[in-house]
């Protein structure tokens, strides 16, 4: 047997903390699916042929679930750069093979079911980068260490942007946060969230017509009040200069590139994405559906079934991308707040985890399941109540449909099987 | 370890924070001010309006005279239209690609309009009234037009093609009422003119209400069960009009060809039994999709057909209104059945003359009236309005105006439609603007005869013939006798105000002596009189400074007890006795006696063919 980080020995019990929320998330999931899913005219409750198609895809996670628990945990490390090469076949392969839903060509279709192979490709990209981080002598330094593990991250990323599913793609943008705790500067990340800001607001005062004066005034007018305060330390005063001046040369950029460089359809993606194009039946119209089936459901829900936007598809993708309109319109600020403490309780517990690994394979796959989770919980809600731009990807363990929850479901186990043997 | 630590608290805080603004925006939303869950009602919930039926209109016998049809109206979901396919809808409808564009930007409009609380689910009128082509093309193609969806809603059938300025016609609610009226919508029809207008709310019935889920597709997904928001439509109720529809059909054959109108009332009552006039237009015309181009045409035909003249249209009444100068002067003392004035061809004073037709004389009362002589009624005039009890003209003249108006003239009777004309009776000041102040009885002697000043509607003739009947007192006229379930109503109690005139009833056999010898040898309209009944009349001939005379009758029968008062215009018709008196008298036959067959068939036909242009 070859050297392996992952030990059988001294076998803890799965955490049953986290095990205990995934299933509680799992019963929240499969009642909001059934929910926004059924049917007014039935005097009786009865289940929709898509809640009991979820109902099948969580007996397929739990097999799943015992697949893994059952299996040899040193598998896990063996074959994670196979199955990293697995997942990144079949997403090239769905580009020439895939059916076309709504625009991305990501689905590989089996009759009435279809599988998403870049869901997959999360957690096969959490354990390519687990296993070169985790090699022995590996740290995030150096030129060829940097490249390799950014690589493993952006393959997946531009292979799935290909496919035009944007979601998808951003979500491994979360990776990143898992670079910052394997040794990424944190300047890197506040630098291009804050040159992120800075782009979002140019093209806004370009979409809007404000003047981009303001944004200028705004960034030198509040450079020199600070630089003005700072004045007798040289150093900060230098580099708040140099902020400020980078900071305006980057706004320009973005300005000139977003109106003389780009095609007037491509600035209208932009803008319908970042909401400042309202169209009647498009985005703009969903959000607006999105507030109402939440702002509707007041302090304690309408009740289970009760909720009309969600039953009656006004919202749209209820289902999927917008289920947790369903928690909100029928459970109301008391459930959907409850709903948030579990899921915000699960991922501190998976970042206790994580921390608690002896091993950085496992602390890598530990963070990267925190960090992917968290994205995907932050920008999904985000979008339902309108704080974050319409970014179509599923609320992990809640949405309908199988790739997502096997997905997920393999992503957690994985860790959690990883986590038994953490010595 | 520290800085591993520290970065591990970096991932609690984004937690956190995420956390915190989360829960944040779900309080503004769920807790805050904005009525959501309103809105989302409204999203779901999809108020269908149940058109009734507008009341079926029976005559006084129970003869249906107009009923409801169904119609169609193409309506839409302007925001649902998806991928339209605008030649399928050019071709069915039958109309150009620009008017379809138009049609679809309107309806976007209207459906905006309707649109509160953000809902967004409001369908609009597409195109009203569809043919049967049309209907039966989009029937088999609806489930190609996402969003368009098939309404119905009920139009009117006349019976006969006589009761256009009786009944009236419908027409579509314009902004203006639908502004002013939260019960109309685009696309409703309301009585525009007659009954249907004047009963309006009455007649339409009560629109109903399906409330019902609706997803977004606009596919139904089953009615609300609370039944506050579930009622049905309640149909207009069955109004039963004065009218006798065999008399309506009959007097409009016999003013066929000629210009005037026809006006029958019952005296006892009031109840207008016949409500003519020619030109008129036929309402089913006025039905459907080709609504609004009939109405272009009948308001452009230089005949008028839209013209009510029967309440609109003013005369001078001529030699009738001797039978009310009679009366008056009577009343005023100056004049008995037995006052003879002679004649001698005219009446002379100064420079003034007032011809009369050769007749023997002199003449009493009732002879005057037989034989219609002017040369009396200037005299029995000047001694009305000479009276020198009086001593002065104009307060002589105020006398026979008080009289005058409590025969309901020169103000309107009160007939329940609306636009009815006030006639004229001339007030002293009236006169004063026209002749100077210093008018003599002289100066307005054609006052007497009927002409002048003096002006009435078809109607008020009537009215009178009706007033000549009773002996002194009448109704106001109306064209309905009850509508179901309604009772006590204001226009029941208007109805039913007996109104005296000022002159005492026993004068009034005198006059009716008299008129009761017209159809007589020796009478005006000798020769057009019917058989075993007797008529009382008076005939007419009106001045018309536009052309040739209008020809005027105004009659009641029987004698004792009468059921029928009719007043006669024929525009250009010359003397009364030649087309006036005979229209009436078979009216009047045709009325008390009931026959498909006249008496006096040769007079009949001959009325029924002749033409007047």
């Amino acid at each position: 047997m070859r050297y392996s980080p992952l030990s059988t020995n001294n076998q803890e019990k799965i955490d049953s903390l986290a095990v205990f929320l995934y299933v509680v998330l799992l019963l929240i999931g499969f009642i909001s699916v059934s929910s926004a899913t059924s049917d007014v005219n039935q005097a009786f409750y009865s289940l929709s042929d898509i809640a009991i198609k979820q109902l099948v895809f969580i007996f397929g996670a739990i097999l799943i679930i015992f697949t893994i628990v059952f299996s040899n945990v040193v598998v896990i490390d063996y074959f994670a750069y196979g199955f990293y090469a697995i997942a990144i076949t079949l997403n090239i392969l769905v580009l020439f093979l895939g059916r076309e839903i709504s625009g991305a060509k990501s689905w590989f279709g089996f009759g009435g079911f279809g599988i998403q192979p870049s869901e997959f490709a999360k957690v096969a990209t959490a354990l390519a980068l687990s296993k070169f981080l985790g090699t022995y002598g590996v740290k995030f330094q150096g030129t060829k260490n940097i490249v390799t593990a950014l690589g493993i991250v952006l393959l997946p990323m531009a292979i799935i942007l290909i496919q035009n599913d944007t979601g998808s793609a951003l979500v491994f943008l979360s990776f990143f946060l898992v670079l910052y705790r394997e040794g990424l500067p944190g300047y890197i990340l506040v630098s291009a969230v804050w040159l992120g800001i800075l782009a979002i607001f140019r093209i806004i005062s370009e979409a809007t017509g404000i003047s981009s004066f303001y944004g200028y005034g705004i960034l030198l007018g509040l450079g020199s009040i600070i630089v003005f305060f700072v004045r007798k330390d040289r150093g900060i005063a230098m580099l708040v200069t140099t902020i400020a001046v980078i900071s305006s040369l980057f706004y320009t950029i973005v300005g000139t590139f977003y109106s003389k460089i780009l095609m007037q359809y491509q600035r209208d993606r932009i803008e319908l994405v970042l909401g400042l194009k309202e169209d009647d039946r498009g985005m703009g119209f969903n959000l607006k559906q999105s507030k109402i089936a939440i702002g509707a459901g007041e302090m304690w829900g309408r009740g289970y079934l009760k909720g009309t936007q969600t039953k009656m598809g006004f919202v749209p993708e209820q289902h999927t991308d917008f289920i947790f309109d369903a928690i909100g319109e029928e459970w109301g600020f008391v459930g959907s707040t409850l709903f948030l403490l579990i899921f915000c309780g699960l991922l501190v517990r998976l970042v206790i985890m994580a921390e608690r690994q002896s091993t950085v394979f496992g602390r890598v796959l530990g963070y990267s399941l925190a960090s992917v989770l968290f994205f995907h919980m932050s920008i999904n809600i985000g979008m339902t109540v309108g704080l974050v731009p319409t970014i179509g990807i599923p609320l992990p363990f809640i949405s309908a449909g199988g790739s997502s929850l096997w997905a997920f479901t393999l992503f957690l186990f994985t860790f959690l099987r990883v986590d038994q043997v953490r010595k | 370890m520290d800085k591993n630590r520290s970065k591990q608290l970096v991932f609690f805080g984004l937690i956190l924070l995420i956390f915190v603004i989360y829960t944040l925006r779900l309080a503004s939303l769920q807790l805050g001010d904005v009525p959501y869950k309103k809105m989302a009602i409204n999203n779901a919930l999809n108020k269908i309006t149940l058109y009734p039926s507008r009341s079926n209109v029976f005559d006084r016998k129970g003869k249906l005279m107009v009923y409801s049809t169904q119609m169609y109206d193409l309506s839409v979901f302007p925001f649902e239209i998806k991928k339209l396919d605008t030649g399928l809808l050019c071709s069915v409808l039958e109309l150009d690609i620009q008017t379809v564009r138009g049609l679809i930007a309107d309806a976007r409009v209207r459906a905006k309009k309707r649109q509160k609380n953000n809902s967004f689910n409001n369908s609009a009128l597409f195109y009203a009234n569809l043919s049967n082509k049309q209907f039966t093309l989009l029937r088999e193609n609806i489930y190609r037009l996402d969003g368009f969806f098939i309404e119905s809603r009920t139009d009117r059938q006349f019976a006969t093609a006589t009761l256009s300025h009786a009944l009236g016609y419908l027409g579509e609610a314009d902004e203006e009422l639908i502004a002013s009226d939260e019960y109309y919508q685009p696309g409703d029809l309301v009585g525009i003119t007659g009954l249907e207008r004047y009963y309006e709310k009455q007649i339409r019935g009560i629109k109903g209400v399906k409330t019902v889920w609706q997803d977004r597709t606009y596919t139904e997904r089953g009615v609300v069960k609370d039944t506050q928001f579930n009622y049905p439509a309640t149909a207009g109720p069955d109004v039963i009009s004065s009218l006798d529809f065999v008399l309506q059909e009959y007097g409009r054959e016999l003013l066929n060809g000629k210009k005037g109108s026809i006006v029958a009332i019952e005296p006892g009552t009031g109840e207008v039994l016949a409500f003519i006039n020619n030109p008129d237009y036929d309402p089913n015309t006025m039905v459907g999709r080709d609504r609004a181009n009939t109405f272009k045409s009948l308001l452009r035909d230089p005949q008028k057909p839209l013209y009510n003249r029967a309440v609109k249209g003013v005369y001078p009444p001529g030699s009738t209104f001797k039978t009310v100068m009679a009366l008056i002067a009577m009343q005023e003392g100056v004049l008995t059945p037995e006052t003879t004035h002679g004649c001698g061809g005219g009446y002379r004073l100064g420079s003034i003359r007032v011809g009369c037709h050769p007749h023997g004389g002199p003449l009493d009362l009732r002879g005057s009236i037989r034989i219609s002589c002017n040369s009396y009624y200037c005299q029995v005039f000047r001694d009305i309005i000479d009276n020198p009890e009086y001593g002065n003209v104009k307060v002589g003249y105020a006398a026979l105006e008080k009289h005058l108006r409590s025969f309901g003239l020169g103000s309107p009777l009160g007939i329940d439609l609306l636009g009815e004309s006030r006639g004229n009776i001339p007030s002293v000041s009236q006169l004063d603007r026209r002749h100077g102040d210093r008018w003599k009885s002289s100066t307005i002697i054609s006052l007497s005869i009927g002409q002048g000043e003096i002006l009435l509607t078809p109607l008020q003739m009537c009215n009178t013939a009706a007033i000549i009947a009773n002996r002194g007192w009448y109704y106001s006229p109306h064209l309905i006798k009850r509508i179901d379930g309604y009772k006590d109503t204001a226009w029941d109690r208007k109805y039913k105000i007996k109104k005296f005139t000022t002159v005492d009833p026993r004068y009034f056999q005198y006059v009716i002596d008299g008129m009761s010898d017209v159809t007589k040898p020796g009478g005006t309209a000798n020769g057009t009189g019917i058989e075993n009944v007797e008529i009382c009349a008076k005939t007419g001939t009106a001045q018309n400074p536009h052309g040739k005379d209008h020809s005027i009758y105004i009659a009641f029968a029987p004698k004792d007890n009468p059921k029928i008062a009719i007043a006669v215009l024929v525009e250009n018709g010359g003397f009364g006795a030649t087309w006036a008196a005979p229209i009436a008298n078979l009216m009047i036959e045709k009325y008390l006696q009931g026959k498909a067959e006249s008496s006096k068939p040769a007079m009949e036909e001959r009325i029924k063919t002749s033409v007047i242009q």
